[in-house]
């Protein structure tokens, strides 16, 4: 499953793992910010580009292929709105459009595979994101793959029934059986919703959710925000005019 | 639709950011109000729910399926403010783990479906949910939930020059339309069943009518945004113009690699790029304050 990839890319004895979380946002939207508003990536440009994103990969010790390989899945939807372009002669600026959203996709996966996510959830609510929406990440973040094992739990259940994809055709009520199945799954979410909050609130919580160590800016740290932020607006200002 | 990193103007990046940003601390702390803080566990797992309800797959027939989208069934269920948090919530973490989205434009695609979506969606339901026409407001708000995101998100990357011929708009739009319904019947089917199953799940968030005000803005926005795109779809450029950063947009908005090269005059991008990342730190530093002062006197 794609969080078990991420988790275990965390955990990894990299360089860029060991950065505090906020700098390596601030980092990621330095990036990207100077990639957005970059002019028509020329040659030069685009290599810096991918240059610092390869440097992320390297740093975290990242496996590249595959890093590779999952940044592609921005590209089916990248094409899809660069379809137009594509029909309309316009090959340049769709293919501009595609590198960007790729880079980007690869940029965002360094990130995420050197953080964890309850670290970069902190992240964000120390960079002024609302504490309420901070909450509702964790518990959303924790909960999903529950509750996906379940939906598949119930199809299973199904199956193993006698249900199988050609009984479901000739099933006249199928839309009423799904809609069934929905609702049961949320009825259940709300169950559990409810026993998460008696038993946090048996254990203490007070809708913070609070952490043993404080977060400290290490040497490494200050070396990275400013390096990662120099190399990204260098690559934008003057390679990007170089070409 | 989720818009990837890459396609969006940056004027347009910037606006919907801060359009967004404002709208998800309001309806953040309306939320907290309205839960008071006893249900901090229900939005996130409600979230979770919508991820694990797109395994289950609705048939349409002729070998195709569907699966739910969630914004109006989280509408109905949660509330406004709270659904709108959860629908955030859900765009951070398709954006961020999956790859869907990207991150700069998740002001965008926050505006598009977890604002702008829910508000309209939820517009016939504030009018009519306890009348006769209960069930059709759910139907018609499903419906007016995807027609407005979709709708939007087309708009924006028109204006951001990425240029969609019209039989591709026109095909788009039909797509649009037949998702529209589809989320509408769907909505419908959950909430049916739900009410069958455990009505206190549908009674727990309070509907006011003037929450239809918000539906009618949304549905305002939405409609302001796709006429201009197709009245004006350069009014970025002149607007540029304007604003004095005529050479940076129309090297964005129009192909030719060799224009800007020529029109860009040496020394000028330090200026502008100094004044974009002063901008940038300036309203950042705007917003944390103001969110500072307002905490304050919250506690105060």
């Amino acid at each position: 499953m794609h969080h078990v990839v991420l988790d275990e890319w965390g955990r990894r004895p990299g360089w860029l793992q060991k950065r505090d979380a906020r700098v390596k946002l601030v980092a990621l939207l330095g990036y990207l910010i100077a990639l957005g508003t970059a002019p028509p990536l020329a040659l030069p440009a685009a290599a810096g580009f991918g240059a610092l994103a390869a440097a992320g990969v390297v740093l975290g010790k990242l496996p590249a292929g595959a890093v590779a390989l999952r940044a592609a899945l921005v590209l089916p939807i990248g094409l899809f709105l660069a379809a137009g372009l594509l029909l309309g002669g316009a090959a340049l600026r769709a293919g501009d459009l595609l590198v960007r959203s790729y880079l980007s996709a690869v940029a965002v996966l360094v990130v995420m595979g050197t953080t964890p996510m309850a670290g970069l959830l902190r992240a964000m609510e120390s960079l002024g994101v609302p504490r309420f929406l901070v909450v509702v990440l964790h518990f959303l973040y924790r909960y999903l793959f529950v509750l996906s094992e379940q939906a598949q739990h119930m199809r299973l259940a199904v199956r193993s029934r006698g249900l199988d994809r050609a009984g479901l055709r000739r099933c006249p009520s199928l839309w009423k059986a799904a809609g069934g199945a929905l609702a049961v799954l949320f009825a259940r979410s709300l169950a559990r919703a409810e026993a998460i909050h008696r038993a946090m609130l048996a254990r203490g919580y007070r809708g913070q959710v609070l952490w043993l160590r404080a977060a400290r800016m290490r040497p490494g740290d200050w070396l990275f925000l400013a390096v990662a932020l120099t190399l990204c607006a260098a690559v934008r200002v003057v390679l990007a005019h170089a070409g | 639709m989720h818009i990837p990193d890459g396609f969006l103007h940056p004027l347009i990046l910037a606006g919907t950011a801060t359009l967004s940003a404002v709208a998800v601390a309001v309806a953040a702390r309306k939320a907290q109000r309205e839960l008071e803080e006893s249900r901090f566990a229900l939005l996130g797992v409600t979230g979770a729910f919508v991820f694990a309800a797109q395994m289950v797959n609705f048939p349409l027939g002729f070998g195709t399926s569907s699966h739910l989208l969630g914004g109006m069934l989280l509408a109905v269920t949660l509330g406004l403010a709270p659904a709108m948090v959860t629908m955030t919530a859900i765009l951070v973490v398709q954006a961020l783990v999956f790859q869907d989205g990207g991150v700069l434009a998740l002001g965008a695609n926050v505006l598009n479906m977890a604002v702008a979506g829910i508000a309209a969606g939820y517009l016939p339901y504030a009018l009519w949910s306890r009348g006769r026409l209960r069930w059709f407001a759910i139907l018609a708000g499903g419906f007016l939930s995807v027609v407005a995101s979709g709708a939007m998100a087309m708009a924006e990357l028109v204006l951001s020059g990425v240029r969609i011929p019209a039989a591709l708009l026109w095909s788009s739009a039909v797509l649009l339309t037949a998702s529209g319904l589809l989320e509408g019947l769907l909505t419908l089917a959950v909430v049916r069943a739900l009410r069958a199953l455990q009505p206190s799940a549908l009674e727990r968030a309070q509907v006011r009518r003037s929450q239809a005000v918000l539906g009618v803005l949304a549905v305002l926005l939405a409609g302001g945004i796709v006429a201009v795109a197709s009245e004006a779809p350069d009014v970025l450029d002149s607007l540029a113009d304007r604003v004095g950063i005529a050479e940076r947009a129309r090297a964005l908005l129009t192909t030719p690699l060799a224009e800007y090269r020529l029109s860009w005059a040496p020394g000028s991008w330090w200026s502008q790029a100094t004044a974009g990342l002063l901008g940038l730190a300036l309203t950042y530093g705007a917003g944390v304050a103001l969110a500072r002062a307002l905490r304050r006197r919250r506690s105060a």
